[in-house]
Order: structure tokens, then sequence, then C-alpha cells
């Protein structure tokens, strides 16, 4: 197999490492705030609930979660799973993802001074707001370095879909290098994350900087 | 406080419960996912066959020069459907997970260089179709000429194969194994190959057809002639999908008598004198 077959073969692969990393970004950031909202809740069981639900998916491997979002449905409930493996790996990095983006966002909502409440109390703002017009636009300026992080976290863990079998570059790569004995899908692959990172520090730099209006 | 008290306590309770609720999927009832129904036309013309392979096992499911899914298996996998109409659907998994992939329903059956032996009564077995012989692979010049040489040694094997069973705990040659220096156990066998070939391990324990393809034609290496062991190849279905299973063995040996096994053995030179199916 030539290089070019090579390229071209893995190239749906990364079509699909990019589907992945898209639909986990589009569900877990506005998820994420729903939970770190949540987390601040009035009610007690809301609050432990939520405390649960981040401690267990940080607690555990990622890799571990898609496997029991993608087999649990038959193992608890004896459900066949034939078309189940695609909405079980998004279902996984989602989750996964949200629960640490929740963190990040409560991170920047906490890092906000009281006074500013107060504030926007003695001033008549209601607490929604308070929220949008002067909290939000401040957490977003200041988490947008750890988000930057988790979104390139994210780029390499598209990776952890060959634990379902799903064919993105990844797996794909293993099972050139199998019928080829060649390492090279593996370069293939790396050079494939590094140059979709690089364009995720790009773009995120570029974001930072456009918000960066009072500076 | 009391207040305090309570939240504490839900909070705690909460914790408990929720990797309870998880642990409960790691030991759910075994109750199976049988698909499609059993009557006599459930497997009619348009019938989807979900066929589930392990995409790195060269040659007989892998990707080949042209990027596309093929091997032994695959185009004999297509070849039935072809002789019944069926839709051939491709269901690659991890070769660790093919136990809960064929009981969940994610595929009808697991059919790529499956190994019968030891595994009599866990699958419904169609017939078997090609002989797999173990053997011992290790680089020309070296001083490893029996088995009784690999004493002290590094040797590599992948794991959940025919090779790695034979020479694991309760395997037919665990004495052997014990004998080792290190038996190493590799996720795939083109990274033992790899090592093997930097010297980092001495032999590679191996089915001979899978060496044939991983060998391809290089000459510096050789088996030794003593056999590690020899096996059977099958397709495993689920226990209650016997009529799936008559169905495919039926296929089996029309596709035998028109000389179809033949003209796709031809393809895969390395593997074709062991091919039983029709002889």
């Amino acid at each position: 197999m030539d290089i070019s077959t090579m390229f071209s073969t893995m190239s749906v692969g990364m079509l699909r490492s990019f589907g992945i990393f898209v639909l986990t970004l589009v569900g877990s950031l506005p998820l994420g705030m729903v939970v770190a909202l949540l987390k601040k809740s009035r009610f007690v069981v809301v609050r432990a609930i939520t405390s649960a639900y981040i401690t267990v998916i940080r607690g555990t491997p990622l890799m571990l979660q898609l496997l029991v979002w993608y087999f649990g449905p038959f193992y608890l409930f004896g459900m066949n799973i034939g078309n189940w493996r695609f909405p079980a790996l998004i279902l996984g990095f989602v989750l996964n993802y949200a629960a640490y983006f929740a963190e990040i966002y409560r991170g920047g909502i906490e890092s906000i001074p009281v006074g500013q409440y107060e504030a926007c109390e003695v001033l008549g703002y209601t607490k929604t707001q308070t929220f949008m017009r002067v909290i939000l636009p401040q957490v977003i300026k200041r988490i947008m370095p750890s988000v930057t992080n988790e979104v390139i976290t994210l780029v390499k863990d598209t990776s952890l879909a060959f634990t379902l079998a799903y064919q993105e570059v990844f797996s794909l790569a293993k099972q050139i290098s199998a019928s080829q004995t060649s390492f090279m899908p593996f370069v293939i692959a790396g050079i494939f994350y590094f140059v979709a990172n690089y364009i995720v520090e790009f773009v995120m730099k570029r974001i930072e900087k456009s918000m960066g209006y009072y500076k | 406080m009391l207040n305090m008290n309570r939240r504490q306590f839900i909070s705690a309770g909460m914790l408990f419960a929720a990797p309870t609720v998880l642990g409960l999927v790691g030991c759910g009832g075994s109750s199976s996912a049988s698909s499609g129904a059993a009557s006599g036309d459930a497997y009619g013309e348009g019938y989807t066959f979900k066929h589930g392979f392990d995409q790195e096992y060269p040659p007989y499911s892998f990707i080949d020069d042209n990027g596309q899914t093929t091997g032994f298996d695959v185009e004999l996998a297509q070849a039935v459907c072809k002789h019944y109409g069926w839709e051939y659907q491709a269901v690659p998994f991890n070769w660790d997970a093919k136990d809960a992939e064929l009981q969940a329903g994610s595929c009808d059956c697991i059919w790529s260089g499956f190994t019968v032996n030891g595994r009599e009564d866990d699958y419904l077995w169609s017939k078997t179709y090609s002989d797999n012989v173990q053997m011992i692979l290790v680089k020309k010049g070296s001083e490893i000429k029996t088995l009784a040489d690999l004493a002290g040694k590094k040797v590599g094997v992948q794991t959940a194969t025919s090779a790695f069973q034979m020479l694991d705990a309760e395997g037919e040659q665990e004495e052997l194994a014990k004998t080792f220096g290190k038996l190493e156990v590799y996720p795939d066998y083109t990274t033992a190959f790899t090592e093997l070939k930097a010297g980092a391990i001495d032999a590679i324990a191996i089915d001979v057809t899978a060496g044939n393809h991983l060998i391809d034609g290089e000459t510096d290496y050789e088996y030794l002639a003593e056999e590690l062991g020899n096996e059977q190849y099958a397709i495993g279905f689920r226990k209650e999908d016997t009529a799936l299973c008559d169905k495919i063995n039926e296929a089996l040996d029309a596709l035998a008598a028109d000389g179809t096994v033949a003209e796709i053995a031809s393809h895969y030179p390395e593997i074709e004198e062991y091919i039983t199916l029709g002889k």
C-alpha cells in the first residue's frame, strides 16, 4: 500500500474523528453550564446528584465509561445493541466532557467577587440579568485557557473511540498497521492529531484576543 | 446544624449509590438478545447478515492494499450472502470484546480465524473450514532450534489468540510457558514482530497462517520444526441461532462444491494449503 492510498483510507477515519470532536463540543459545552448551575442549586438533592455525577465521571476512565454506555443496555436490560455503537460513543464523550467543563465554569463563576452581585442588586438588576450581562462575560474570558486545554485533550481523546471499534483514525491506523506490518499509519495519525491541535490552538488564541477588549 | 448533617448524609448516600448502579452493569444477568425470529423464512432473501470480525487479523480479515476490508473470511462471508441474496454488513469489533458483541446482538456470528479448540461448549459452531497450526517464529540463525531451547528466553504473543491461550494458565503448553524467561503479551502481532526485529524478544508464538502474513516474503525469519499446537477454525454463533448456523453450513458445502471456496483460497497463497473445506 503506498502512502497516498494509506492517507486516503485514513482520511475517512479523520472525518469520523472530527465528527466525534464536533458533536462532543456541541453537546458538552452547553451541558457543562447546566451542570455547573445545578451544582449551585438551592435544592440539596439536586446539588448532591450533580456532585455525585461529577465525582463518578471524573473518578473513572473514559475508556471504561464508553464500554458501559455501549454494552450497558444489553447487560442491564437485555436490549439488542445493533445500531447503538455511535450514539453510545457520543453519549459517553458528551457526559464525560460536560463534567469537566462544569467544574471549569464553576471555578470561573466563583472567581467573581461577591461585591459585583451586591452592586447589581443595588442597581436593580434581576438575578438573570446579573448573571447574563455582568458575570458570564467575565467568566468566559477567565476560563478560556482552561477550556482550550480541555478542547486539546478532547482532540486526542477521540482516539479512545477505538475501544468500541468505531473506525476512526486511530482504529484504522492500528488495522492498516496490522495488515501492512508498517509503522507509517501511526505516523500519519500522529501528524493528523498534531495538525488538528495546532488549528485548535490558533483558533482559541484568536478568540481570546478578540475578547481582550478592555486590555 | 441539623440541616448540614442532612445534606452531608444525602450527598454521601449519592456517592455510594452511583457506583453501585454502575457496578450492576458488571454483574448483570446474561439474558441474551436473540436477533430476529427463529422462524423458517427469517433468513430469506434480503436478510442483513452481520459479519462480526477482527479487522486486524490478516489474511482472514484485514484492510488490503487499496484500503478495502477483505480477507479469506470476509470474501467467504460475502460469497455466502451472494448465495442466499442476503445483504452483507461488516461489523468490525475489538477481539477482546467479541463475546459481548455477539451476545448483545451487534453481529450474527464471530467469523475471523476463530479457533474451536478449547471453546467447544461456548458457542454454536459451524463446520470447521481451516486448519490452524501454532508455531514458534525466530530470526534465522537464532540459537533456538527446539521448543526446549526457549527456556529462559523472551517470547512474544498477541493477547486473546489461540497461541496465547495455549501458553496461558490451564493451556496445553502451560508447562512450556513456565520455562520461558518471560512471556510478553502484545495487543497485536505487528508490535511483537517489530520487537523481534529489534531484538527486544527472542521468539514469537503465533498461528502459522498469521505468521506467514507477518513475514510477507522476508527471508530473515523461520519457524521451529516442532509445532506448538494444532487447531481448527470455524464460525461461532449464539447457541440459539441453530437455523442460521444450518443455513451457513449448507452454503459452505454448496460453495465448496462449485469451486468458489478454492477460488477465494487462491487469493491467499499463505493459507491455501490449510483450508480444509471441500477437501
